[in-house]
């Protein structure tokens, strides 16, 4: 799609009697240039509206979060631009032992982690044998999964907060109990990674076989090497999910407030406390939330956006 | 250097689609054999169940006197070249060759020996430390080769190594897998859709068609007597001409009526006829291009017919024709004797007369297709 | 008509016909199914005939080895020498003995199954101040789906166990030799492979899912909610009920309300899935066009609403159309209004509202994919084009838009189930509302199947009903799945993809 590649765009005029393509019309050139300047200036006015409309929400949200608490209010106001402008909301959230948001960036983190090794680890091991290994029972495997990821996720919230409880994981053992949760069926997301691995021809596994190689050489050896694009997709993928997790983790944290992650906590800053004092705190929290998120994701975007476009050609 | 049998083997995919019936061959050790047939005839399935990369539905297959049907791939014993390299892209050649000698646990320098080897034998060795990616078809294929060289297998296998490689280049590795045989001498066994791969390559040509074997032979003995109609088109280029024609039983013996030219056979052919008892009957008889003479004027048992298309090979013509009752024929005519005159009249429309003799004919029953004298 | 003229239809007559045929199919794809299934039935009957007859044929054939594994599971596979698979049926065999008879009853599964027909009998009393607990139905119904899941599987088990015998008996009269434990352990690393990865994530899904689904299917039938908690108080099975009451065709129970949320959420999941399809398809034509300079940094404005979480995104977006949010308070400063506009308030600004600010959500999605399959678009279709004298919109109509459609079929049908489930947009954007006194069970304008699900568990904690809705999610998704999955051929065959 570079310049370079650009086919002149001219008029041709087809003589159909003769079947042949005749010439190309000088006079028209200029004019298409003029429309084609039109288009794009329309384009480029369209693309800056869209630009504007996409950021607002991100940039108005940094600047409420760097208005003083203290001189001027936490609630939302009806101006944008900070009177004066401070770190209060930021120094509170980090330092103030009222505020536990530190406590629960950490435990959000953590989840991360730990989602972000084991998840992967499931995916991966799911996907590969299904798109590479023929056995008895693979498409009954497929159709079974198929059927169950029609069920709605939240069903089944209730039996398992039970069998966590069961298992002492709730409350103060949020944090590991939402790690199993999350981790425990991840290996029923395999559709992305498999379409991945179909990809890679199969004549290479049976070319390392005849070579020697048992499957689990050949997945070690050959395949996970030349998986490093869908590796770093499903860990991207798998790190960035517990951020926005509010529903599990609130079910499972209930009531423990020191073992929230950073989307319940400030969920329930903004709608639970009277938010009105709490506006500008969590706005400075969202941004602490979303600047090493999006830097990170800005910079694997690559991955992500070969994992979206191949999910989506391959269904 | 191994035997390879294999007894009524059978593939079944998804319980009803047969894709290899009843296949018996015993291939020979150090024996070059070719699976050549159309594609979807079943000889890549059959190259892959020697392999083990398919699961053998039926039959027993042994390599040596050892039956292998459930031996994994690399218990086998085997070195196989695919189609597309299968190189291992994130490594490099070097590693590509060694790959299958460190899983074996080979010495350290043994496997650098025999890298180095292979190597040198392919004209390989200052690709060494590239990856597979920087490297031209050729080398590629090179590569492959290599990667089997080194293991010293039992058994060779190919599966169309060459389909992927333009013209030039598929002639030069042809030629180069000859010499290559000539310094690995173990058992090949090779697959290819391309008949004249087949010929030159082979020891032994077997040709597949839907799953069944039509013939097996040595390169000479199936251009010489195949036993079947599709064996006669699928071996030979341009392809053996086909025409209606009767075969006529008289008191001095048989004799070919075409378009009311009457060719007698000869005493051979007279034999095996009288001894199956054949009667008088419609038959196709095929005559291949190059045993076909080209007369300018019409004379005694020359078939008349009429040029359609004039295609110049440089050295030859090939000459697509018709004759009286609408049969396409080929012919080839060398350009170095044409006269001026000759050659002008070589368009379109004109007539033309063709005569070959009885030696060169083969007869086959339209029913059964199979050949009335050499089956 | 024969097939040729065809071609001679006009557009909407070619449609016409094209509707047509699917109807007239309809009744044979509808009968053929049945017939599968009968067929499947009857195979499955089949099935286990052959079974019961295999059972007593490798009983009557067998030797002492394998008569004796009908009893003690693993025995043959011990006396044969392969101890490794022995070992694992008895284990097995074992484990399941302990827990079906345990001593303490309270925790064998033979206790649970006997009470699972009526989920417990005995009232939680108080005596005095102390209270004595009666059965716990949450528990007996729980247990009961375990012990039955583990009662099948040691069935399973036990076939295969029998089986085994057969087939070790049958391989040493022909001469051939036993794998040994280590053959058995080497072949989890290359023939059965696949179970060594399967292992875990089945276990996960086993426990994690398919467990609780089953359970939740259960409760759907019993009258477990607010006033039947246990271990206060028992619940019980009460059949269709909950099912009656959600499908109901008066306005007394949750009849209406099913219909208005099921209705919004169809509403929702076409809007939030067709027109974020074509605007983002827009966006990615705009981008890519040649000589639009800049094209990375465009991409990447829109990509960051993908990137910040939502529960940031989405809440600060929600804060900012409230009453006294920023565009209100704008607007009024600026003299617009008077009054704030009723975004959230109002059930049809706040239907509104939602679609749109998901278009914000859902562009850059569909701007990246459009992007990857725009720059897949053979390029010699365009030349083709334009040279037969086609202008960019017909280039559009006639290459783009049905090529995409082509490609893209399989992701429009996910991304419409995926909106029907689509819980993060409503739940952070209007929480469901605006609440109406019309709507039963705290449903409001805006809230979709599965918001409406989750306020019957948490709020209401209304089980019973929260399992129905659930399971009418999935029948609505399946219905929607098999129809389009027959409508279009390029979803069914993954081996075309290889």
């Amino acid at each position: 799609m570079s310049d370079k590649n650009k086919i002149p765009e001219v008029d041709i005029v087809v003589d159909e009697a003769a079947g042949v393509i005749r010439e190309v019309k000088p006079e028209n050139l200029r004019s298409k240039k003029g429309h084609e300047r039109r288009i794009n200036t329309t384009i480029y006015v369209a693309l800056i509206l869209i630009s504007i409309v996409w950021l607002a929400p991100f940039v108005f949200l940094v600047f409420q979060s760097f208005r003083s608490y203290l001189t001027e209010s936490g609630a939302m106001v009806n101006y944008l631009l900070p009177k004066q402008w401070s770190l209060d909301n930021y120094v509170w959230l980090l330092t103030d032992p009222s505020s536990d948001f530190l406590r629960w960036y950490s435990n959000t983190i953590i989840i991360a982690l730990f989602c972000s090794v084991l998840q992967t680890f499931m995916v991966l091991s799911v996907s590969y044998t299904l798109s590479r290994l023929r056995f008895k029972g693979r498409k009954l495997i497929m159709n079974v999964v198929l059927v169950l990821g029609m069920f709605p996720g939240f069903l089944t919230m209730i039996i398992l907060y039970f069998l966590l409880r069961q298992l002492g994981l709730t409350q103060t053992g949020a944090v590991p109990g939402l790690i199993l949760i999350y981790v425990a069926s991840s290996g029923m997301g395999y559709y992305i990674s498999k379409g991945f691995f179909d990809t890679i021809p199969k004549s290479l596994d049976e070319s390392a076989r005849i070579d020697g190689a048992t499957r689990a050489q050949v997945f070690r050896m050959i395949i996970m090497p030349l998986a490093k694009p869908i590796v770093i997709y499903t860990v991207l993928m798998a790190f960035m999910a517990p951020w926005g997790d509010y529903v599990f983790a609130s079910y499972v944290a209930f009531g423990s407030k020191p073992n929230y992650n950073v989307a319940v906590g400030l969920y329930q800053w903004i709608n639970v406390n009277d938010y009105q004092g709490y506006f500008t705190r969590f706005c400075a929290g969202g941004v602490l939330v979303a600047v090493p998120i999006t830097l990170l994701f800005l910079a694997l975007q690559k991955y992500y956006v070969e994992g979206v476009t191949g999910g989506a050609v391959k269904g | 250097m191994a035997s390879v049998t294999l007894e009524h083997i059978k593939k079944v995919y998804d319980k009803n689609v047969v894709a290899v019936h009843d296949f018996n061959l015993e291939i020979k050790d150090k024996e070059f054999v070719v699976f050549v047939g159309p594609s979807g005839c079943g000889k890549s399935t059959t190259l892959r169940m020697i392999a083990g990369l398919e699961d053998i539905s039926g039959g027993t297959l042994k390599i040596d006197d050892r039956v292998v049907n459930d031996v994994e791939p690399k218990d086998r014993d085997i070195a196989m070249v695919f189609q597309n390299y299968a190189l291992y892209p994130h490594i490099t050649v070097y590693e590509n060759l060694a790959f299958s000698l460190r899983l074996r646990k080979m010495d350290k320098e043994e496997i650098h020996r025999r890298v180095i080897q292979a190597a040198d034998i392919l004209g390989i060795t200052e690709y060494l430390d590239r990856k597979p990616k920087a490297l031209s078809g050729g080398q590629r294929q090179r590569v492959a080769i290599g990667r089997a060289i080194v293991r010293n297998a039992k058994v060779f296998l190919m599966d169309e190594p060459l389909s992927n490689l333009d013209a030039k280049l598929r002639n030069q590795m042809r030629a180069e897998i000859i010499l290559l045989r000539k310094r690995v001498d173990t058992t090949f066994v090779y697959v290819t859709h391309d008949q004249t791969e087949a010929m030159t390559l082979g020891d032994r040509i077997v040709i597949m068609k839907d799953g069944y074997i039509q013939q097996v032979g040595t390169p000479q003995e199936v251009f010489d007597t195949p036993i079947n109609l599709f064996v006669a088109g699928f071996i030979g280029s341009p392809q053996m001409n086909f025409l209606k024609a009767k075969l006529v039983k008289a008191s001095a013996g048989y004799e070919v009526d075409v378009l009311g030219v009457k060719i007698p056979l000869n005493e051979d052919q007279n034999a095996v006829l009288t001894e199956k008892e054949v009667a008088s009957q419609e038959i196709i008889l095929g005559v291949r291009p190059e045993h076909t003479t080209v007369l300018f004027d019409n004379a005694e048992n020359a078939i008349e017919c009429t040029i359609n298309v004039n295609e110049m090979m440089g050295s030859e013509l090939h000459l697509h024709l018709s004759s009286a009752n609408n049969d396409k024929i080929i012919v080839r005519l060398p350009t170095v004797d044409l006269t001026k005159e000759q050659r002008a009249s070589l368009v379109s429309g004109n007539k033309l007369y063709i005569t070959f003799p009885a030696k060169v004919m083969h007869l086959f029953d339209p029913a059964t297709e199979k050949s009335l004298i050499d089956s | 008509m024969t097939d040729l003229d065809y071609f001679k239809l006009s557009k909407p007559q070619k449609m016409l016909r094209g509707l047509g045929s699917f109807f007239t199919r309809l009744p044979k794809g509808i009968a053929n199914g049945l017939k599968k299934m009968a067929g499947g039935f009857v195979s499955l009957f089949k099935g286990i005939g052959n079974n019961l007859v295999d059972l007593v044929t490798t009983f009557r054939d067998g030797d002492w080895k394998t008569r004796l594994s009908y009893l003690i599971m693993g025995f043959g596979s011990f006396a044969r020498g392969q101890w490794g698979r022995g070992l694992l049926f008895f284990l097995f065999q074992t484990v399941f003995n302990v827990y079906m008879f345990m001593p303490n009853a309270e925790f064998s599964g033979c206790y649970y199954l006997g009470k699972l027909s009526t989920l417990g009998t005995i009232e939680t009393y108080k005596e005095g101040r102390k209270t004595i607990y009666g059965d716990n139905s949450f528990f007996i119904l729980l247990y009961g789906v375990l012990t039955i899941f583990f009662i099948l599987a040691l069935i399973y088990t036990w076939r295969v166990n029998i089986k085994q015998n057969k087939i070790s008996e049958e391989l040493l009269k022909n001469g051939h030799k036993l794998k040994t434990t280590k053959d058995d352990l080497d072949s989890l690393r290359d023939s059965q492979f696949h179970k060594t990865m399967l292992a875990l994530p089945t276990l996960g899904v086993t426990i994690f899912t398919i467990l609780p689904i089953f359970f939740m299917i259960l409760v759907a039938f019993t009258n477990f909610d607010a006033t039947h908690q246990p271990p206060g108080k028992l619940f019980t099975w009460v059949g269709w009920d909950n099912f009656n009451q959600l499908l109901a065709m008066d306005s007394a129970s949750y009849g209406d309300t099913f219909r208005h949320v099921l209705l919004w959420t169809l509403i929702w999941a076409f809007f939030a899935t067709f027109l974020n399809y074509f605007l983002g398809m827009f966006v990615a034509i705009m981008i890519n066009k040649k000589g639009i300079k800049l094209k990375k940094m465009w991409r990447t404005i829109l990509v960051m609403t993908i990137a910040i979480p939502q529960f940031v995104s989405l809440l600060y977006v929600s804060k900012m159309f409230a009453a006294d949010g920023l565009i209100n308070t704008f607007f009024m400063k600026w003299g617009w209004i008077t009054e704030p506009l009723p975004f959230w308030t109002d059930p049809v600004w706040a239907r509104i509202t939602i679609i749109v600010i998901n278009i914000w959500i859902g562009i850059p999605y569909l701007m990246l994919i459009a992007t990857g399959i725009l720059m897949n678009i053979p390029a010699d279709l365009y030349e083709s084009a334009r040279i037969d004298g086609a202008n960019a919109f017909q280039m559009y109509r006639k290459i783009t838009l049905p090529y995409m459609l082509f490609v893209t079929g399989p992701y429009l049908l996910t991304s419409f189930t995926g909106n029907i489930n689509n819980f993060n947009v409503i739940f952070l954007l209007s929480g469901g509302k605006p609440l109406s006194l019309d709507l039963a069970g705290g449903a409001g304008h805006t809230d979709l199947l599965i918001t409406w699900l989750y306020k019957m568990t948490v709020n209401d904690t209304n089980y019973k009903l929260a399992a129905v809705i659930g399971i009418l999610v999935f029948v609505v998704t399946a219905v929607i799945n098999l129809i389009v999955y027959n409508m279009i051929p390029s979803v069914k065959n993954e081996e075309d993809f290889q």
